[in-house]
């Protein structure tokens, strides 16, 4: 019975997602939201939420890497820009249910433009990896770049390296009287994140979607059946634009803060190696792999270690050559080949969906 | 409606300084089922990919079913009815048989039809043994039949296939030329082939191409016994 979920975990692509596979969902979502927010403390919350923020960032390139053969590099350039289109607009517009939308649409529209030169340039892999880190760097540059106080959206100072402080909290939709405390915050980025790994487990399981794992495997010959897989890969990168917008958003949202080292170079290296660490090519091994990093470089930082960027690498070293999949297909990978053994069947055959 | 379903005029590509395909003038008849013969580096998969938008032809026209493709993008030629099977075989190796077919069959059919469609290239092809194991984990014969079903699939008018019993079986061999005269049945089909057994069991016309230009066509019989093909092709191998 498990085994259908294993399979999933493996390689979600192309088959509808099974009853057992909604229920776990549905376990999942209660343990992060029934059970586990009554064992938590704020400060405890506080340190998960922004893993399940930032585990929004992780999908989004696993959507883009893992799912359509699109290694970006920049997924950064809007994370940064959903945080500071948040920033400003709701510092500017006083409510924030508008500029949490245009926080997500912002990024999405940017993605398009961007998307459309790569894509249709014929930028193709090396370059399109180099392309986006570049967008992305820009972005730092520019960012950093505002200090002076002709740099003024508004009424919000952009504040170069220092970034914008007192991100004011999002307030309730219907009730903007009310802003999201702590565990409010906690249980809107668990419910974002699950929204976003059913939406996109079932867009990979539709058409448009088995027809970009298409484009991952083979463009050519994807070409040679009729589809325009430049149409594909720019829908994907607008999607994954929105997912890391509003990541970015719900990241100043949790912090009340945002600074240009949100479009960095580390960040932007942070993203790949949460999403090797955990597995490309599935949509829960981004999600660990964040929860993995984040706790371990915390843990790094309180026993004192300095060199965590240093120990981070190694563990990306090691993830890479032990795991060549990411830790979840590899688990899932041998779960499979147990339940299996303990059931007697031929390892190579594979059941009709 | 005419009965050339495909030609080219004066079609040139040049790579560099080498001519791959020169001058070339092909003309296709509806419902033929053509053989193309040379030796290699002849520019047969130049041609191919030509007429199916791989590269682009550095003068000359294409035009296939009245309409001139010469400088149509691959997927618009694919969606006019032209199907291919390139040299080495070209799937999804990351995706099972089943995935392959699919994405053939959808493109043109709806999700129902599409599945249909499926199981009927699998049935014809039997496919069924395999069809479920991850592509690139195939035997080299199991994947040309995996592309030749993904053709299929998508039910072209005109089907191109570069070398499709390369890697075969001599049985499998058999069984493909039996396939291809069933399959001509429907559409029209041009065979690119090295193994003049299979060319003998199927072809009627023979376009012989030598240095990227064509150097005869005629039947299968007077193309074997002309002095000239034999000289530039056929003697250096074994005429059965």
């Amino acid at each position: 019975m498990l085994w259908f979920l294993f399979r999933d975990f493996r390689r979600p692509s192309g088959e509808r997602p099974t009853v057992v596979w909604w229920l776990f969902v549905v376990a999942v979502a209660g343990v992060l939201l029934v059970w586990l927010p009554g064992t938590l403390g704020l400060a405890e919350m506080l340190d998960l939420s922004v893993v399940f923020v930032l585990a929004l960032l992780a999908l989004s390139m696993s959507f883009l890497w893992g799912y359509s053969g699109m290694l970006s590099f920049g997924q950064t350039a809007y994370f940064g820009l959903g945080g500071y289109v948040y920033a400003v607009s709701a510092m500017n517009l006083g409510t924030t249910t508008v500029p949490f939308l245009l926080g997500v649409l912002l990024p999405m529209a940017f993605a398009l433009v961007v998307g459309y030169f790569i894509v249709y340039g014929r930028l193709s892999d090396v370059y399109f990896s180099v392309m986006t880190l570049v967008i992305t760097l820009v972005l730092n540059k520019a960012v950093r770049a505002t200090s002076g106080s002709q740099y003024v959206v508004g009424d919000v100072r952009l504040g170069g390296q220092n970034g914008i402080p007192g991100v004011p909290p999002l307030q309730v939709p219907w009730d903007p009287a009310t802003a999201l405390f702590i565990d409010d915050v906690y249980y809107l980025s668990v419910i974002l994140v699950l929204v976003a790994y059913v939406g996109l487990r079932l867009a990979l399981a539709s058409r448009f979607g088995r027809v970009l794992v298409g484009v991952r495997e083979n463009e050519k010959r994807l070409a040679l059946l009729g589809y325009d897989p430049r149409r594909y890969k720019l829908g994907a990168f607008v999607i994954a634009g929105g997912l890391a917008g509003l990541s970015g958003t719900m990241f100043a949202v949790w912090g009340n803060f945002v600074a240009p080292e949100m479009f960095g170079l580390q960040r932007a290296a942070e993203v790949i190696i949460w999403v090797i660490v955990g597995g490309k090519a599935t949509l829960i091994g981004p999600i660990v792999g964040v929860g993995l990093i984040q706790y371990l470089t915390t843990w790094l930082g309180t026993q004192g270690v300095g060199q965590v960027t240093l120990v981070l690498g190694i563990v990306l070293i090691a993830a890479v050559l032990l795991f060549r999949e990411g830790l979840v297909p590899t688990l899932g990978t041998l779960l499979l080949r147990l339940t299996r053994l303990r059931r007697g069947d031929d390892p190579n055959k594979r059941d009709e969906p | 409606m005419t009965d050339v379903l495909l030609n080219t005029r004066q079609l040139v590509k040049r790579f560099g300084g080498l001519h791959a395909t020169d001058t070339v003038d092909f003309d296709l008849r509806r419902g033929e089922l053509r053989c193309l013969i040379g030796p290699n580096g002849a520019g047969k998969s130049t041609f191919f990919k030509l007429l199916t938008g791989q590269i682009q032809p550095t003068s000359g026209k294409i035009t296939f079913d009245g309409q001139d493709i010469t400088d149509t993008p691959t997927y618009q030629i694919a969606r006019l009815g032209i199907g291919i099977k390139n040299q080495t075989p070209d799937v999804f190796d990351g995706l099972s048989g089943h995935e392959n077919l699919w994405l053939a069959a959808n493109f043109s059919h709806a999700a129902v039809a599409a599945r249909d469609q499926v199981d009927q290239v699998i049935a014809q092809l039997k496919l069924a043994p395999f069809i479920h194991r991850q592509v690139g984990e195939m035997a080299h014969g199991q994947r040309q039949w995996i592309e030749i079903g993904m053709v299929m699939a998508r039910q072209p008018s005109l089907i191109l296939l570069d070398e499709p019993s390369a890697g075969m079986s001599q049985e499998e061999r058999v069984r493909t030329a039996d396939l291809l005269l069933e399959l001509n049945a429907t559409c029209t089909i041009v065979v690119v082939e090295h193994d003049m057994q299979f060319i003998k069991r199927i072809a009627d016309i023979v376009t012989v191409f030598h240095r990227g230009k064509i150097l005869r066509e005629a039947h299968v019989d007077e193309i074997m016994r002309d002095p000239e093909v034999r000289d530039v092709y056929l003697g250096r191998q074994e005429v059965a």
